[in-house]
C-alpha cells in the first residue's frame, strides 16, 4: 500500500493489513479519510477518538460532531480524529484478521486513545456502537475496562436518558459541549484512569454512572439501582450566538447523505410541539446576527466547494434574519442554491424556500395530524387554511412535488384523526391540481409516535404495534390512489421506544440483540425484528417501552434538562384538553424554567 | 469561455472512491481554486466536466485526464497562477499535474492504458499461469451486466503480460487496449489469471501507470512534459 494516510507514515502500524481488507470491501472510501480539512496533529496529546455510531456516508453529514471536531483540534492541545461503524462486510474481515478498528486520520488503533466519544443521535444507531467497542476490543462493560482503556463518553440528545447505554459508558456529557472542551481535554491529562474520571466528573454537565458516593437511582420497572455521581444539569452553550460557525467543515472524497455546507443560524426552537425532545432540550433560542451568518457562508462555500449551503437549526423559517441571510448569501453568491431543512407549514415558508433557490424539486411540509383538535394537542399550531395556503404556494411557485409528514400513535389519537390524515392529503391534492393542473405529485410519509424523555409526552406511553398497525392500515384504505404512502416501520419504532422510555434494563436488550446479530438498525435492508424479539424475551423485557404513571419516577429524573418538571406536567394537561401553548419568543414566557442566570433567549430582533 | 485539459494523479485515500466521487472531488477542486465551471444547459445544469477513462475503484492512477470547460477566457500566461490555487485546493490523494488550453472542444479516447497490481501468489506460479495465458486461443469471460450478460475475450484486450517479484506476492503488469467496443476489465483479467492460479480473485494494489489518449489536440501533454511560464506547454507532442 502506498499511503494510507500520507501524513504519518511511521506511526501507521495497520498500513498493510487495511491494504487487504480495503480490497474486499464495498465502498472502500468509507475507511480511509482523507477528506479537505482533516486536522493531523501526529505526536499531539490527549488522543481523542470521535464516533457517529453509522455508517461514514451518515456520520460524516452530522453536523455536531463536525462542531467538537474542529474545536478540540483547533481550540485544545488534544488531537481528535474519527472512526465511524464498519459496514458489516468490512467487520467480518477485521475479526477474520484480528485488525482492530482503527481511526481515520492517523490510523491507528482506537482503543489506543485516552477519549472515545460517541455522539448519540437516535436509539437504533446503539447496537453498532456495541459493535464498534468490540471491533476495537474495547471492552464492552465499563466494570471489566482497565487503565490502557480509553474512557468512553457519550453525547448529543441521547443522553436525555442516558440509562440504557450505562453499563456501556464510563461518563455521559449532557448538554452542548462547545463550552467545556477544554476542560474535558484538561480532565484527561491526569495520570491514572480512576482520576482522569474524577476530574471529568468535576465539569459541569459530566455524569458517571459508575461514580461511587452518587445516591443510587432506582431505574426501570425491576428496580435495578445504578450509582452515579448524582443529578446533572444540561449544559447550554451561550457563547453560540458569538462564535462564528465552522467554516472549513470535513469535506469528504466520498460522498455523504448530504452533499453541501452548512451554517447553523439558530439553536433552540421554542414552537413547543409537545412530542419534540429536541425542542424541549435544546432551549433557549439563540440567533446568530445575520452579518456573521452570510459572512460564514461565503467562507464556508469557498473553502469547501459546495454548490449548495443549508441554513439549519430546528425550524430555520423561524429564524428572525432568515430573509436577509438568504439575500446575501444569493447576492455574494447567485449560483448557489441556499436551502433550509425543513419548512414551516404556511405559505410564507415556501416564499422563503423559492427566495433560496430556483430548481422546483419537490417540499417538505409536516402537519404532523389530520385534525385540529389532534395539531392542538401536540401544539402543532397549523390550521386548515394555512395548510391549504401553503398547498398552493408550493405548486403555484413551480414546485413539481409535496411530501406531507404525518404521525400515528399520538397521545388521545383516534381512528377519526387518521381518517382526517387521508382527507387532509385528499384536499391538498385538489388545492395543489387547482394551482398547477397536470402536474402535482403529493406523498405522505406515516411515522409512529414514539414518546421521550423531558418532553410533556414523556409519560405517554408506546401506542402498541397492534394499534399502529390497526391505524397504518386503516389510512391505507381511506387514502386516494393518487397519493403515495410510505409507513415508517412499526418494529424499528417498538425498539425505539424501549431504549426512549427504558431504564437500565434495556442495556441487557441491547446487548442480548447485538450478541444475536442486530447491527444498523436504522437502515431497513439490516434491521430485523426477530432478532430484537429474541433479545427481549432473553432478558424478560417487553418491546414498546414501560409507560411511566404520573406517580412514578423517572429513570432519567437525574439528567436535568433545565425544563421544569411542573412545565412538562402542565404541558401535558394541556394537551389533554387540546389547548395550545404560545411560542415565547413572540414575547409571552411560558415559564418553562430553562431562562435565568446567565442563560436566556437571544434574539436578533 | 475555454476547454482546458488536466493531468492529475489520483493516489493516497482518493483512490478508493469511485469514478462519480472522483468527479465530484475534482469538481470540488476547481470550485475552492475559484475557478468557475460552465454549465450545461437544461432544466438541472451540470458542470462540464468528464473524466474520459473511468479509474476503478482501489486503483491509483498516475496518468488520469479531465476535460473541463472553464468560464473564463484562458491566457496561456494565467495557467501557472490556475494551476498553483487548483493545487492548493486538492484533496489528499489528488494531485493536479498540468494544465493545457485546448482550443477546441476535445474528445478523447483512451487507446490503451497500462496497470499494475499484484496477486497472492509466488512468482513461478505467476510465470506458468501467464505462460497458459499466452498459449491459449482464447479466453473469455463472462460479463453480468443490467443489460444481461456477455461474452469478453480477454486477448482481444490483453497485451504486454508480465511477471516481477514484489514485497507480498508477485506484481503483475499489462496493458488493456480500448476500443469501440470497450474493453477486458482489471478484475476480468485478475478473475481470469486467479481462476488457474487457485487463488481468491482479488485485485490489490492496483495502480494505472500510464494512458494512451487518441483525438487529443495535437499541442497535449506527455509524462515529461512542462509547462513553460507562459503557459505553453514543451517537451514531448503527440
Ligand atoms: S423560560 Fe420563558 S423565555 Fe425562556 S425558553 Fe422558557 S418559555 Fe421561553
Amino acid at each position: 500500500m502506498r499511503s494510507l494516510p500520507k501524513e504519518s507514515p511511521g506511526e501507521n502500524r495497520l498500513q498493510h493489513d487495511l491494504t487487504d481488507l480495503l480490497a474486499r470491501v464495498a465502498r472502500p472510501g468509507r475507511y480511509v479519510g482523507g477528506e479537505f480539512h482533516a486536522r493531523r496533529k501526529p505526536g499531539a496529546t490527549p488522543r481523542i477518538v470521535l464516533s457517529y455510531p453509522d455508517v461514514y456516508e451518515i456520520g460524516i453529514a452530522n453536523s455536531g460532531l463536525q462542531i467538537l471536531y474542529a474545536g478540540l483540534n483547533d481550540a485544545t492541545p488534544a488531537a481528535a480524529e474519527r472512526a465511524y461503524c464498519p459496514w458489516p462486510d468490512m467487520a467480518t474481515l477485521m475479526r477474520a484478521r484480528g485488525v482492530p478498528l482503527w481511526s481515520l486520520e492517523s490510523g491507528a488503533p482506537v482503543h489506543e486513545a485516552a477519549l472515545w466519544g460517541f455522539t448519540l443521535q437516535h436509539e437504533l444507531t446503539y447496537t453498532n456502537i456495541l459493535e464498534m467497542l468490540d471491533l476495537a476490543g474495547v471492552p464492552l462493560h465499563v466494570a471489566e475496562r482497565g487503565e490502557a482503556d480509553p474512557i468512553v463518553l457519550g453525547g448529543g440528545p441521547g443522553t436525555a436518558n442516558p440509562l440504557p447505554l450505562a453499563p456501556f459508558f464510563d461518563a455521559f456529557f449532557v448538554g452542548e459541549a462547545e463550552g467545556r472542551l477544554a476542560e474535558i481535554v484538561a480532565a484527561l491529562e491526569a495520570p491514572t484512569r480512576a482520576q482522569r474520571l474524577g476530574r471529568l466528573g468535576a465539569v459541569p454537565g459530566v455524569w458517571l454512572p459508575h461514580a461511587s458516593g452518587g445516591r443510587a437511582v432506582a431505574t426501570g420497572k425491576s428496580g435495578a439501582t445504578m450509582a452515579g455521581n448524582g443529578r446533572v444539569e444540561r449544559q447550554v452553550f451561550m457563547g453560540f450566538a458569538h462564535t462564528s460557525p465552522v467554516t472549513e467543515p470535513l469535506v469528504p472524497l466520498i460522498e455523504g447523505v448530504h452533499d453541501r455546507a452548512v451554517i447553523e443560524v439558530m439553536r433552540g426552537c421554542t414552537a413547543g410541539c409537545r412530542f419534540c425532545q429536541a425542542g424541549m432540550w435544546y432551549r433557549p433560542v439563540r440567533e446568530r446576527p445575520v452579518a456573521m451568518v452570510v459572512e460564514a457562508a461565503a467562507r464556508a462555500l469557498r473553502s469547501t466547494g459546495c454548490d449548495e449551503v443549508s441554513l439549519i437549526s430546528l425550524s430555520s423559517c423561524d429564524y428572525g434574519g432568515v430573509r436577509e441571510a438568504i439575500a446575501g448569501i444569493r447576492e455574494r453568491f447567485p449560483h448557489v442554491r441556499v436551502s433550509l431543512p425543513s419548512l414551516r407549514v404556511d405559505s410564507a415558508a415556501v416564499v422563503l424556500a423559492r427566495l433560496g433557490d430556483e430548481q422546483r424539486g419537490s417540499v417538505t411540509l409536516a402537519p404532523e395530524a389530520g385534525t385540529q383538535r389532534l395539531r392542538d394537542a401536540i401544539n402543532k399550531r397549523v390550521d386548515e387554511q394555512a395548510f391549504a395556503a401553503a398547498v398552493r404556494g408550493v405548486f403555484g411557485a413551480g414546485y413539481s412535488g409535496l411530501k406531507l409528514y404525518f404521525m400515528v400513535g399520538l397521545p388521545d389519537e383516534t381512528d377519526d384523526d387518521v381518517a382526517a390524515i387521508a382527507a387532509m392529503a385528499e384536499s391538498a391534492l385538489r388545492n395543489a391540481r387547482e394551482a398547477a393542473p397536470g402536474r402535482s405529485r403529493i406523498s405522505i410519509a406515516v411515522s409512529s409516535f414514539v414518546p421521550k424523555a423531558h418532553t410533556p409526552f414523556e409519560r405517554a406511553g408506546f401506542a402498541g404495534e397492534a394499534v399502529i398497525r390497526r391505524r397504518q392500515e386503516l389510512l391505507r384504505q381511506r387514502l386516494p390512489r393518487q397519493i403515495r404512502v410510505r409507513f415508517h416501520d412499526v418494529g424499528t419504532s417498538l425498539v425505539e421506544a424501549t431504549m426512549a422510555m427504558g431504564g437500565r434494563e434495556a442495556g441487557a436488550l441491547i446487548e442480548a440483540a447485538w450478541r444475536g446479530g442486530a447491527r444498523f438498525d436504522g437502515w431497513s435492508e439490516s434491521f430485523d425484528a426477530g432478532i430484537w424479539r429474541r433479545a427481549a424475551a432473553e432478558v424478560g423485557i417487553e418491546l414498546g417501552g414501560p409507560a411511566w404513571s404520573s406517580t412514578e419516577a423517572l429513570p432519567w429524573r437525574d439528567v436535568d434538562p433545565l425544563v421544569d418538571d411542573g412545565f412538562l406536567r402542565d404541558e401535558g394537561a394541556r394537551a389533554v384538553r387540546a389547548e395550545t401553548t404560545a411560542d415565547c419568543r413572540d414575547g409571552s414566557c411560558t415559564s418553562c424554567g430553562v431562562c435565568g442566570g446567565e442563560i436566556e433567549m437571544e434574539l436578533i430582533r | 469561455m475555454s476547454w482546458w485539459l488536466v493531468s492529475f494523479r489520483r493516489d493516497g485515500p482518493a483512490r478508493y472512491i469511485s469514478h462519480l466521487d472522483t468527479m465530484r472531488v475534482v469538481q470540488r477542486t476547481f470550485a475552492r481554486a475559484g475557478i468557475e465551471l460552465a454549465l450545461s444547459q437544461g432544466m438541472r445544469p451540470k458542470p462540464r466536466l468528464s473524466l474520459p477513462l473511468p479509474l476503478p475503484t482501489g486503483a491509483a492512477g498516475l496518468d488520469e485526464l479531465a476535460v473541463v470547460e472553464v468560464v473564463e477566457e484562458s491566457a496561456a500566461a494565467l495557467l501557472p497562477v490556475r494551476l498553483a490555487a487548483l493545487r492548493a485546493a486538492a484533496a489528499d490523494g489528488l494531485a493536479i499535474e498540468r494544465l493545457v488550453i485546448a482550443g477546441e472542444r476535445p474528445r478523447p479516447q483512451a487507446a490503451a492504458a497500462a496497470y499494475e497490481c499484484r496477486l497472492d501468489a509466488p512468482g513461478p506460479a505467476v510465470d506458468e499461469a501467464l505462460a497458459w495465458f499466452a498459449g491459449q486461443p482464447c479466453v473469455s469471460v463472462v460479463r453480468q451486466s443490467p443489460k444481461g450478460r456477455r461474452a469478453i475475450e480477454l486477448k482481444e484486450y490483453v497485451c504486454e503480460l508480465s511477471a516481477s517479484p514484489c514485497d507480498a506476492g508477485t506484481k503483475l503488469a499489462f496493458t488493456l487496449r480500448y476500443g469501440p467496443g470497450g474493453s477486458a476489465r482489471v478484475d476480468e483479467v485478475v478473475a481470469a489469471l486467479a481462476a488457474r492460479l487457485e487463488i481468491e480473485p482479488v485485485v490489490l494494489d492496483l495502480t494505472r501507470v500510464r494512458v494512451t489518449w487518441q483525438g487529443l489536440p495535437s499541442r497535449s501533454f506527455a509524462a515529461t512534459d512542462e509547462i513553460a511560464p507562459d503557459g505553453h506547454v514543451r517537451g514531448q507532442r503527440r
